[in-house]
């Protein structure tokens, strides 16, 4: 085979660039994955190692807000999964009122965080009060300093939806993003459950 | 296989283009050369306060000692000696070593031995550097903070690291700047991994990459999954300083919480015995191929060495348990650590076999690369060996903290990657900036470092055993270690003398760089990997045509070899 077959090989096959930007957002993911993955480690230590739970006499948070936001979240990612169907058939006016979407409950997700913050402050709940309310304000926290970046990243998809961008070339965009906003989900519903539920 | 093309892109013209915020990634290599060769040398500075603390304890630091510690009459004091031991050891694993060979080399060499025209995302790769260069500038903003920088040793364990051991500022820019460089190294894990896998030459195969890609590759792969272990652990560490969490605070520390400061040590080793292999792993590489270039042989069971390369990764996950044997664990779970850390024995064997194998019976060119690669195999094998000592559980209750242990893994990361990083050096100057560095001098600073170094790290083993404390300001107040007092003197005046070598490469270095008229060679040392196809120094675009690779990276004195050489480049055919 001689070097410049391959290459004209390789020329006729451009689509494979999409490949190498999905292999790097899984290990982003796998990144992302190892710091949550460490908090909850440090959750169940301090979990398997009290005598009760939750510790020094705190009371378990009221599910309201945590569930709202389980149900936002949720939602807006059953929002991006159909946003990314009607992107790839180019149906531009569903696709927009479903990025749409995703992007306000995102957005509203991260309202509800602080309504949950300054609830538990109202109820004397702080940092400090015991291992059980630092776990919840640090994961929260950390949590929601991603969600802000998902937003910023979906803000990024900007000028895919309104056009601007060739359409094969932000598919990957599209996907990568896409594979972000459903991990935060995920996470939430982790912490949903360990934190709030059980 | 490369999966798409890769365009050519514009030479760029202006300064800021070319040296700044330049997406190539040779030039990204070399900014992280100069920051890593600026930190070395501010880390070696404060070892050598370290070590004449502790030979001549209260008396003024030579020369800059009045300037420095005007207070004390230029003896270090001891709050600051804490802080020396800190910012030397955070200095030179993360602000030195890793960008040296990760950084550096790391990105200089893997599109070039792949044959590539550039890592897959140019853009990520130079953010990498510049959030570095922000979480060094936070590094040593953090030296000039009220009450100084952190104390609570590179490995922070609270209650040291908690507002109760350190109040000031220092600690809480100590966290940042660690999470912020670990920002900057998964980018470049993300990046280094995806060029791996996707941007090799047509033709080329796993077992074709040279094994500098593999040790290169896989410490990526480690660097991916553990740095945001640690990353979480240093991100909680700030809440617990700034927004007064409770996650390390335990007993009085704490008033109302229930943390636990033995959970940041969980933390901080579940990554830090990886990052062990994070640092060592790209100078077994780098080693592994040097030693088959210049025995001029092919390397001895090139395949085993990556596999076990490999086996040592994963391995390397499961052990972490070894740094904490004194911290009450049980006897079950110490036992499983111990056994463990056996097992990666069996790899390093296999490896370390496989490097002696390539160097029996070889033409062995003796240039400065190879010099120091030998180097390497010898100082790795002093450190990997002492090693055993500490993973067991018996002498490690005792050996636990003491020199011993900074004399054992000075061996294996310190002499082993610095040694490596020299070699790379040595080895790439010619493609990276044109000139070959001046050989006699290249020689004796071999011979002196090898020297220097294993004279203050056998002196650290042998005082260690003798029972010295690591960290302590003045060992010489227990009568026991007073009998020690020689050989730390013998100890501190090897690191001067090895202190003093680095003058020598310095001037070497910046003498090829800036002023040495004479061009090298395209291929000086002979090697038929892909960066040496193209000219030197390597132009912006590395290949004018994608190579496709026909062979191996080592195929020294093969009898199938088609001209009168005796080595042939990867894009050559086997008869
Ligand atoms: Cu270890």
């Amino acid at each position: 085979m001689s070097g410049t077959m391959v290459n004209q090989e390789l020329r006729l096959d451009p689509a494979k660039a999409k490949l190498s930007s999905s292999i790097a957002m899984i290990m982003a993911l796998i990144s992302f994955s190892m710091l949550f993955a460490t908090l909850m480690l440090g959750y169940f230590a301090f979990r398997f190692t009290s005598e009760v739970w939750p510790p020094l006499g705190m009371e378990r948070i009221t599910l309201g807000l945590p569930t709202m936001s389980t149900a936002i979240i949720l939602i807006s990612s059953l929002f991006y999964l159909g946003f990314e169907s009607s992107f790839i058939q180019k149906e531009a006016k569903k696709s927009k009122l479903y990025f749409y979407s995703t992007l306000a409950l995102g957005c509203l997700f991260m309202f509800a965080q602080t309504m949950l913050w300054s609830k538990l402050r109202s109820e004397g709940i702080f940092t400090g009060t015991s291992v059980f309310a630092s776990m919840i304000y640090a994961f929260t926290w950390i949590h929601a300093a991603h969600v802000l970046g998902g937003i910023i990243a979906l803000l990024f998809l900007l000028p895919t939806i309104s056009g601007k961008r060739d359409h094969d070339k932000s598919l990957s965009l599209v996907q990568n993003v896409g594979q972000y906003w459903h991990f935060l989900g995920i996470v939430w519903l982790i912490m949903y459950f360990s934190l709030f539920v059980f | 296989m490369a999966f798409y093309e890769q365009h050519i892109h514009p030479k760029p013209t202006t300064f800021l283009s070319k040296y700044v915020f330049s997406y190539d990634h040779k030039v990204i290599g070399k900014q992280f050369l100069w920051y890593g060769i600026f930190f070395l040398l501010v880390g070696g500075l404060m070892a050598l306060m370290i070590r004449w603390t502790l030979a001549y304890p209260g008396q003024a630091f030579p020369v800059i000692g009045h300037f420095l510690f005007p207070e004390s009459g230029g003896a270090v004091p001891p709050d600051t000696y804490a802080m020396l031991f800190t910012m030397h050891g955070t200095i030179m694993i993360f602000y030195a070593i890793t960008p040296i060979l990760i950084g550096a080399f790391g990105n200089f060499c893997i599109p070039l031995m792949l044959g590539a025209r550039d890592m897959a995302f140019p853009l990520l790769n130079m953010l990498s550097f510049h959030i570095a260069a922000i979480s060094g500038l936070i590094l040593l903003g953090s030296l000039f903070t009220p009450l100084g920088a952190a104390a609570g040793g590179w490995t922070s364990y609270p209650t040291l690291s908690t507002l109760i051991g350190s109040p000031g500022v220092g600690q809480t820019l100590w966290s940042l700047a660690i999470f912020t460089l670990g920002v900057s190294s998964t980018m470049g894990a993300v990046n280094y991994i995806t060029t791996i896998i996707c941007l090799r030459a047509p033709g080329m195969g796993y077992f074709d990459m040279p094994l500098t890609i593999w040790g290169l590759g896989l410490t990526a792969v480690l660097n991916a999954i553990f740095l945001p272990v640690l990353g979480a652990g240093v991100l909680l560490l700030i809440f617990d300083r700034v927004f007064g969490t409770t996650f390390f605070l335990a007993g009085a520390a704490a008033t109302t919480g229930t943390g636990d400061p033995v959970l940041f040590q969980h933390v901080f080793w579940i990554f830090g015995h990886p990052e062990v292999y994070i640092l060592i792993l790209p100078a077994w590489g780098i080693v592994s191929d040097q030693l088959s270039f210049f025995a001029r042989k092919p390397a001895f069971g090139a395949k085993a060495t990556a596999l076990a390369m490999t086996s040592i990764t994963i391995l390397s996950t499961l052990v972490y348990g070894h740094h904490m044997f004194t911290t009450q664990m049980s006897p079950l779970l110490t036992q499983t650590f111990m056994t463990l850390t056996m097992t990666i024995s069996i790899p390093s064997a296999i490896f370390f076999a496989n490097w002696l194998g390539t160097l029996w019976k070889g033409s062995i060119r003796f240039h400065s690369p190879m010099l120091f690669s030998m180097g390497v195999v010898f100082v790795f094998g002093l450190g990997g060996l002492t090693g055993l000592y500490l993973g067991t559980v018996t002498t490690d209750l005792y050996l636990h903290d003491t020199y011993f242990v900074v004399g054992h893994f000075h061996y294996t990361m310190a002499a082993s990657v610095l040694l490596g990083g020299f070699a790379a050096t040595y080895f790439w100057m010619p493609k990276m900036f044109g000139t070959i560095m001046n050989e006699f001098w290249a020689k004796v600073h071999f011979w002196i470092t090898m020297m220097g170094l294993n004279g203050v790290f056998f002196g650290m083993m042998l005082v260690g055993y003798g029972g010295m404390h690591r960290r302590i300001y003045n060992p010489f107040i227990y009568e026991f270690t007073q009998k020690l007092i020689p050989i730390n003197t013998f100890t501190t005046w090897s690191a001067i003398v090895m202190g003093l070598a680095q003058i020598i490469f310095v001037i070497n270095f910046v003498h090829a760089v800036f002023f040495k008229k004479e061009k090298a060679s395209d291929n000086p040392w002979e090697v038929g990997t892909l960066e040496w196809t193209i000219p030197s120094p390597a132009p912006h675009y590395n290949f004018k045509e994608i190579p496709v690779v026909k062979c191996g990276p080592h195929e020294f004195g093969n009898p199938n070899l088609n001209s009168n050489k005796d080595f042939q480049y990867q894009t050559e055919e086997l008869a």
